[in-house]
C-alpha cells in the first residue's frame, strides 16, 4: 500500500516538475515593473468606468445605492435629503479628498465670479511656494503644479480671452493631464503646511502611524494615490484658508433613537476666511463633502 | 507629453549647472532623447562598494514626474535590494511611495544612501539577503567586494 502511493507520488512529481520549470522562469522574469505596468492598466480600466469627477446628480441616486443596505444608512439619506439638493461623484483613486476639493472649489469661484476669492488666496499659495523652498525643495520639482493650479484659478473668472465655461471646467477636471497636476498641488501645499507646524501635526500624525512628521509627508502626503485623513484636511484648509465642511455618512448612530447626520467644520486658524459672498450665511463653508468610509464626493446644499 | 519633456529640460539645464556640486554622481542624458539617461554612481565609502562605479540606467515615461523613471543597475551588483540578472532595484521611492518632488538626481542619491544602507527584509537577491539576515556580515562583505572588483572597478595593467 505504501509502496503503491510512493510510485503515484513519484509520478506526480516527474510530470509536475517540467510545467512549473517554465513558470518559474517567468516568476523570475516577472519584476516589480511588471507589477507597476499591471497597476497602470487597472487603474486604465478602472477610468473607463467612472471619470475623476462625475455628472451633478439628484441626491435619489445616493438612495438608490443603498436600497437593500443598512436601514440607518437610509434614514440617514433622508435626513440629508432635506438639505442637500445633488451629489457629484468622484472616482476612488486615493485622490478623491483633493479632487472634490478642487471641483468644488472652482466651481464656487466659477458660479459667484468670486474675484475677491481669487485675490484672497493668491498671497497664501505663495506662502507655500515659500514654506517649499524654505523646506529646501527645489523649485523645479513643484512649479508646474503651482503655474497649473493659478492658471485655472484664472481661467473660471469670465471675461478674459482665457476664460472657460462650466463645460470646459468639467472637461478640465477629466483630463489627467490637469487634473492630477491640480491634485499635486494641493498635496504640495498639504505637506508644506505640515511640515512648517510640526509640533501642531505631530500628535495627530502619531496617532495614525509610527512616523515622523516628515516621513509622513513624503510617504502619505506626496505621493499620488494617498488617501487622505483628517490632518490632510486640516492643513489644506488651513494654508490656503479655504473652510470645509465634511459630511459624515456611516452607520453610526445614537441611541435615543432619532437618527441624525454628524459633519465637522474644518475652519482655518488663518483670520482672513473668505467672505463667501454668494452665500446668504456667512461662516458656512462654500466646499461641503460627503464622506462615506474611504471615500470623499461632493455635496450641493439646497 | 509636453508636461513631462519640460520638467526633464528642467532637470536637464538644473543638472549641467550643477555637475560639480555633486562629485559621487555624473548623471547624462541620451543625446537624441530626453527620456533615456545614464547614471554613474560612486560606491559610498566604508562599504563593500568603495572604489567602485556603478552605471544606472534611466528610462522615464511621458507621465513623469506623476510616475517613477524606471531604474536599473547596467553594472553587476551583490546587494540584497537589486536583481542579480536584471539589475532591477527594490526601492520604495521607485515604486509607491514615489511623488513629483523627487528628480532624477534625488533618486541617484537614493540609491546610494540604499547601497550604504541594505534591507535585507525585502530582499530581490536572496542569497547577498539570506548572508545579512543570519547575521554573516563578513561573508556579505566579501561577496559584494568581490563583484565591485570585478563588475566596477577599471581592469588592471
Amino acid at each position: 500500500m505504501q509502496s503503491k502511493e510512493a510510485v503515484v507520488e513519484d509520478g506526480e512529481i516527474t510530470s509536475s516538475v517540467t510545467v512549473p520549470d517554465t513558470e518559474f522562469d517567468e516568476w523570475n522574469n516577472f519584476g516589480d515593473d511588471d507589477i507597476m505596468q499591471q497597476q497602470y492598466s487597472i487603474q486604465a480600466d478602472e477610468a473607463k468606468k467612472v471619470p475623476f469627477v462625475g455628472d451633478k446628480e439628484p441626491l435619489s441616486s445616493l438612495a438608490a445605492e443603498y436600497k437593500s443596505g443598512s436601514p440607518i444608512l437610509l434614514e440617514k439619506i433622508k435626513v440629508l435629503d432635506e438639505q442637500y439638493a445633488a451629489i457629484r461623484r468622484t472616482r476612488g483613486d486615493g485622490n478623491c479628498f483633493f479632487r472634490s476639493f478642487m471641483f468644488s472649489y472652482l466651481e464656487h469661484i466659477m458660479e459667484c465670479q468670486d474675484q475677491a476669492e481669487v485675490d484672497r488666496i493668491q498671497p497664501n499659495v505663495e506662502k507655500s511656494r515659500k514654506a517649499l523652498q524654505t523646506l529646501g525643495y527645489a523649485d523645479l520639482t513643484f512649479e508646474d503644479f503651482f503655474a497649473l493650479f493659478l492658471e485655472q484659478l484664472e481661467c473660471v473668472i469670465q471675461g478674459k480671452e482665457t476664460s472657460i465655461s462650466h463645460e470646459e471646467l468639467v472637461i478640465r477636471s477629466r483630463d489627467q493631464s490637469i487634473s492630477d497636476y491640480v491634485v499635486m498641488f494641493f498635496r504640495f501645499v498639504t505637506s508644506a503646511e505640515i511640515q512648517m507646524r510640526t509640533e501642531f501635526f505631530e500628535p495627530f500624525i502619531l496617532g495614525l502611524t509610527n512616523t515622523t512628521v516628515e516621513q509622513f509627508c513624503k510617504l502619505s502626503v506626496e505621493p499620488m494615490g494617498e488617501e487622505s485623513d483628517h490632518v490632510h484636511i486640516t492643513a489644506l484648509s488651513d494654508a490656503l484658508g479655504v473652510p470645509i465642511r465634511v459630511v459624515y455618512l456611516d452607520r453610526s448612530s445614537c441611541d435615543t433613537g432619532g437618527v441624525s447626520v454628524n459633519h465637522h467644520d474644518f475652519m482655518p486658524v488663518a483670520g482672513d476666511l473668505p467672505n463667501a459672498s454668494c452665500s446668504s450665511v456667512k461662516n458656512i463653508p462654500f466646499i461641503t463633502l460627503l464622506y462615506r468610509p474611504g471615500h470623499y464626493d461632493i455635496l450641493y446644499p439646497k | 507629453m509636453q508636461a513631462s519633456k519640460a520638467r526633464l529640460f528642467k532637470e536637464y539645464h538644473e543638472v549641467q549647472r550643477e555637475k560639480t556640486a555633486d562629485p559621487d554622481i555624473q548623471l547624462v542624458c541620451d543625446e537624441s532623447n530626453i527620456f533615456k539617461w545614464t547614471a554613474f554612481v560612486k560606491g559610498p565609502s566604508e562599504t563593500p562598494y568603495e572604489g567602485g562605479v556603478f552605471q544606472l540606467s534611466f528610462s522615464v515615461s511621458d507621465q513623469y514626474p506623476l510616475q517613477p523613471p524606471q531604474v536599473r543597475f547596467l553594472t553587476k551588483i551583490f546587494h540584497p535590494n537589486v536583481h542579480f540578472k536584471t539589475g532591477e532595484i527594490c526601492l520604495d521611492i521607485l515604486k509607491n511611495a514615489w511623488s513629483p518632488a523627487w528628480t532624477l538626481q534625488s533618486v541617484c542619491r537614493a540609491i546610494i544612501a540604499l547601497m550604504a544602507h541594505p534591507e535585507p527584509d525585502s530582499p530581490l537577491n536572496c542569497d547577498s539577503g539570506n548572508l545579512l539576515r543570519s547575521g554573516d556580515v563578513r561573508g556579505y562583505q566579501s561577496m559584494a567586494r568581490m563583484y565591485t572588483r570585478l563588475a566596477a572597478m577599471p581592469k588592471k595593467g
